[in-house]
C-alpha cells in the first residue's frame, strides 16, 4: 500500500494537495488544498487514533490491547493532541493542560 | 485489532531492557502499586534479618536492632517522601494531567533494586567487616578479626549496593517521566530537587521516629 506523503522530501514543509481525480469518469480537479489534520500525523500516530477511536476513547482499553501502562498511553495521546494543535496553527503556543 | 508500527515493541532484546530499565512502559498505576508495595515490605522484612536499615530515600546503613514494624516504617517513609514532591511538581511543570495512583505505583515499584541490596547485606560476613573496620577506625585493641572471604562478600556487597542505588535512581527518575509526562531540563531539575528535599525530609523522619521509640538506626 502506497503511504500518503505529507512533508516534502526536500524542504520537510507541510504538501499540500494539488489535484484531484475521479477514478471512474477521469474527471480531474485541480487547485490547491490543505490536507486535513489527522492526515497531517504520521502513519503510526493515525493509527494509534484510530485504535482509540475503536477502543470508543478508553485508554485503559487502549493500554490493555497494546500491553502498554496507562500512562504511557496517555502520554502518546498527549503527544499527537500536541501534534495536531500545531498543525491546526503552528504559531500556537499551548501553556495549558490537556483535558 | 491492526497493528500499530511504531508501538508495538517485538524486539525481544529491546522489550527486555525496557523492562529493566524502564518497566513503568508496560506497568504502572494500582498493580505496579500493589508489586511494589510487596516489595517494600519484603525488603524491609529481609534487611531486619541483617539489622539493615533503609532510613532514608537513598540511604543503607547497617545498623541496630530494632522491631520489625520499624524497618517496615521506615521504608514506607521513604517511598512517601519521595512521591510528596515528585507528585507536586508534576502538578506544577506538567503539562499533562496525571493520576496520583501512576506516581505512587511507580515510585514503589522503582524501589525493587533494593530488595537485591537487602539480600547481599543478609550475610554476617558485611557485619564483621563493618564491625572490624569501627574498631580500627576507634583504635580498639584487641581489633576484631576478619578473613579474607569476609572481606571479598563486603567488597561484593558494597559493589552491588552502589549499583543498585544508582538503578533504583534511574528507575525513579523514568516512573516521575513516565507517570507525569515530563522530559527534558524541566524533568532533570524538578527531579533532582524533589529527591535531594525528599532525602532531607525522610532523613528527618526516621530520626523522629528513632528518637520516638528510642531506636538508632
Amino acid at each position: 500500500m502506497k503511504v500518503l506523503p505529507i512533508v516534502c522530501p526536500s524542504c520537510n514543509s507541510h504538501l499540500k494537495v494539488k489535484s484531484l481525480i475521479c477514478e471512474q469518469c477521469q474527471t480531474e480537479i485541480q487547485g490547491q488544498y490543505e490536507l486535513p489534520s489527522l492526515a497531517r500525523l504520521s502513519a503510526d500516530d493515525q493509527a494509534f487514533i484510530l485504535e482509540f477511536i475503536k477502543a470508543s476513547g478508553s485508554l485503559k482499553e487502549m493500554a490493555g490491547l497494546l500491553g502498554l501502562s496507562y500512562p504511557t498511553v496517555r502520554n502518546r495521546l498527549d503527544e499527537i493532541i500536541e501534534r495536531i494543535k500545531f498543525a491546526g496553527n503552528p504559531e500556537v503556543n499551548n501553556g495549558g493542560k490537556n483535558r | 485489532m491492526t497493528e500499530i508500527p511504531a508501538n508495538s515493541e517485538t524486539a525481544t532484546s529491546k522489550r527486555l531492557s525496557q523492562w529493566l530499565f524502564n518497566p513503568f512502559r508496560f506497568i504502572a498505576g494500582f498493580k505496579a502499586l500493589c508489586l511494589g508495595l510487596v516489595i517494600i515490605l519484603v525488603s524491609a522484612f529481609v534487611g531486619s534479618l541483617s539489622s539493615t536499615h533503609f532510613d532514608g530515600v537513598l540511604d543503607v546503613h547497617t545498623g541496630a536492632e530494632a522491631p520489625l514494624w520499624f524497618f517496615f516504617a521506615e521504608s514506607v517513609i521513604d517511598w512517601l517522601c519521595i512521591v510528596v514532591p515528585l507528585f507536586f511538581f508534576g502538578l506544577i511543570v506538567s503539562r499533562s494531567s496525571f493520576r496520583i495512583i501512576d506516581v505512587l505505583g511507580t515510585q514503589a515499584l522503582a524501589r525493587w533494586p533494593y530488595l537485591i541490596t537487602a539480600l547481599v547485606l543478609f550475610p554476617d560476613a558485611n557485619r564483621k567487616v563493618l564491625v572490624y573496620l569501627m574498631s580500627q577506625l576507634a583504635q580498639n585493641t584487641p581489633a576484631a578479626t576478619i578473613d579474607y572471604i569476609d572481606m571479598s562478600i563486603f567488597a561484593f556487597a558494597m559493589i552491588v549496593t552502589i549499583l543498585m542505588a544508582v538503578w533504583m535512581v534511574a528507575l525513579m527518575y523514568r516512573g516521575y517521566c513516565v507517570s507525569c509526562n515530563l522530559k527534558g531540563p524541566r524533568a532533570i531539575i524538578t527531579f533532582i530537587v524533589g529527591v535531594v528535599g525528599a532525602e532531607i525530609l525522610s532523613k528527618f523522619a526516621v530520626l523522629l521516629l528513632a528518637d520516638s521509640v528510642k531506636v538508632l538506626p
